[in-house]
């Protein structure tokens, strides 16, 4: 199984594939933090936020299909997401908001802007840096060790799962010539519960290897890590491109 | 000097009542290379968990005579190394590198003495240059390979393999032989191919039903067929074929 699925492109060399780790978790969680602020009534700014995330992505040669392709992916979920929440208003008794209540559309929108731009940030932070070396960034960010060691576990986990989902499929799939005769709701069921079972010992197995070779808690790393001038410019420059949209598109363009 | 692995009277149960290992003792000198063979279900890799903590039962076991409890679980583990039968039980991390840096750097070792050591372990498993190949991505007998640098990378005083000889082919099985034969570090080698530890192993432990039958010199053991064959395991098949073949 590919072990790069998740963090596909992160092994890319451009120079934002060599920022610090905690330089772009910060930016991530700066950006998010912003987009996710911003009042439902303004939608103009996401355009300029969605711009300067363009930019992120065409600076880290990432494809922009496989961009797209991830986002398509998720878009759905967000699609329902922001359909939802103004419907659900709508429809409630208890909607006392005016705005909320006159404008379905533009809540629909400011949400799904919201977290379709989340979404992209994330896609371009996965694809930018190794999944171990966010775990390290974040552990250096002073993150909780438990949500580090239960995200790398998770992380590792998931590779377990996809394998003995391939084997077991392989194996009915080359004892089913053609379509499947049997109940069909058992013989996946059968096959999940077994996946899951195969992956539980598995994962036993794993664990007591890493015990043997002295894991106590924690994953330490192998490189140290430094924050140079080149994070620094790059970390200013996003920021004051969060700023200069939060604080100063609102008023060039209005009545948007 | 102490025995390189001092067990007395262990024992073992995964569910009460029915014990796993029974009134196990053995001594393993230093530097020796000693095999463990038995049946199926026998225990043998239950024992080998016994050595470093992974699992505990009543009894007492040395290494280098420090005797395993939780106060010297950390230095135990840095004494013996375990290479486990299967090596994607072993290889968790994406890279060869990060697989085999993971047990020194727990160790506390410096990043500089770590890639050292890496470089060392690799160069040792004819693996240099393969420092950034994905673990997933290798043959069989590569990851197997790898799985033992991860564990001399941490230069234990013993090093414990579980089925080391299985799922290799020929060539495969000579190169393993060849490394393992060019180990210092003191073996202890549990496996249900037992042609390969003649070539390996210098004293066998029998081991049925939890308890050890047998422990002598590998020959001995080996042609004492009334004794392997009480004990679930029989090398009458491979003579016929030895003996119709050549």
């Amino acid at each position: 199984m590919k072990h790069s699925f998740i963090d596909r492109y992160s092994d890319l060399d451009s120079p934002v594939h060599r920022i610090d780790s905690r330089v772009k978790l910060l930016l991530v969680f700066l950006a998010i933090i912003t987009v996710v602020s911003e009042p439902q009534a303004r939608l103009f700014p996401f355009a300029f936020y969605g711009g300067l995330i363009l930019v992120l992505i065409l600076m880290s040669r990432l494809p922009l299909v496989f961009v797209l392709k991830r986002f398509m992916l998720l878009s759905p979920f967000i699609l329902l997401a922001a359909l939802f929440y103004p419907v659900s208003l709508l429809i409630s008794k208890e909607a006392q908001l005016a705005s909320i209540r006159d404008e379905p559309f533009r809540v629909a929108l400011s949400i799904f802007c919201k977290a379709g731009l989340s979404i992209l940030l994330l896609i371009w932070l996965i694809s930018t840096e190794k999944f171990h070396n966010l775990l390290i960034g974040m552990r250096k960010l002073r993150m909780p060790r438990l949500i580090g060691i239960i995200s790398a576990l998770m992380y590792r986990y998931i590779f377990i799962f996809g394998d003995e989902a391939l084997k077991t499929t392989r194996a009915r799939e080359s004892r089913t010539p053609g379509k499947l005769k049997m109940n069909k709701v058992k013989v996946y069921s059968n096959q999940m519960a077994m996946i899951f079972l195969r992956s539980w010992e598995r994962s036993v197995m794993i664990y007591q290897s890493m015990l043997s070779r002295g894991f106590s808690g924690e994953l330490p790393a192998m490189q140290r890590m430094a924050i140079n001038r080149n994070d620094m410019l790059f970390f200013v420059s996003f920021v004051l491109g969060l700023l200069a949209i939060r604080f100063f598109v609102d008023p060039l363009v209005t009545g948007f | 000097m102490a025995a390189a692995i001092e067990i007395r009277d262990l024992g073992f149960s995964y569910t009460p009542g029915n014990p796993v290992l029974e009134n196990i003792n053995l001594d393993i000198e230093a530097g020796e290379k000693f095999g463990i063979i038995g049946p199926m279900g026998s225990g043998k890799s239950t024992l080998l968990l016994q050595l470093n903590g992974i699992l505990r039962g009543s009894g007492t076991v040395r290494i280098g005579g420090t005797i395993l409890n939780d106060k010297t679980l950390g230095l135990i583990r840095r004494r013996l190394g375990l290479v486990f039968q299967n090596p994607d039980d072993q290889l968790f991390n994406p890279t060869v590198e990060e697989d085999v840096a993971f047990g020194p750097l727990n160790f506390g070792y410096s990043p500089e003495e770590v890639t050292a050591r890496v470089g060392e372990a690799l160069e040792a498993m004819k693996l240099a240059g393969f420092e950034k190949s994905l673990s997933h991505h290798l043959s069989m007998g590569e990851r197997k390979r790898v799985a033992l640098a991860t564990v001399l990378a941490a230069k234990p005083e013993v090093i414990a393999f579980d089925e080391p000889f299985s799922s290799l082919d020929p060539s495969m099985l000579m190169q393993l032989l060849d490394i393992i034969n060019g180990l210092e570090a003191t073996l202890v080698i549990v496996s249900q191919s037992l042609l390969p530890l003649v070539s390996c192993c210098r004293r066998l432990a029998l081991l049925n039903n939890g308890g050890i039958v047998a422990v002598g010199p590998v020959k001995d053991i080996l042609r004492d067929d009334e004794l392997l064959r009480a004990n679930g395991l029989d090398l009458g098949y491979y003579k016929k074929i030895y003996g119709e073949l050549f």
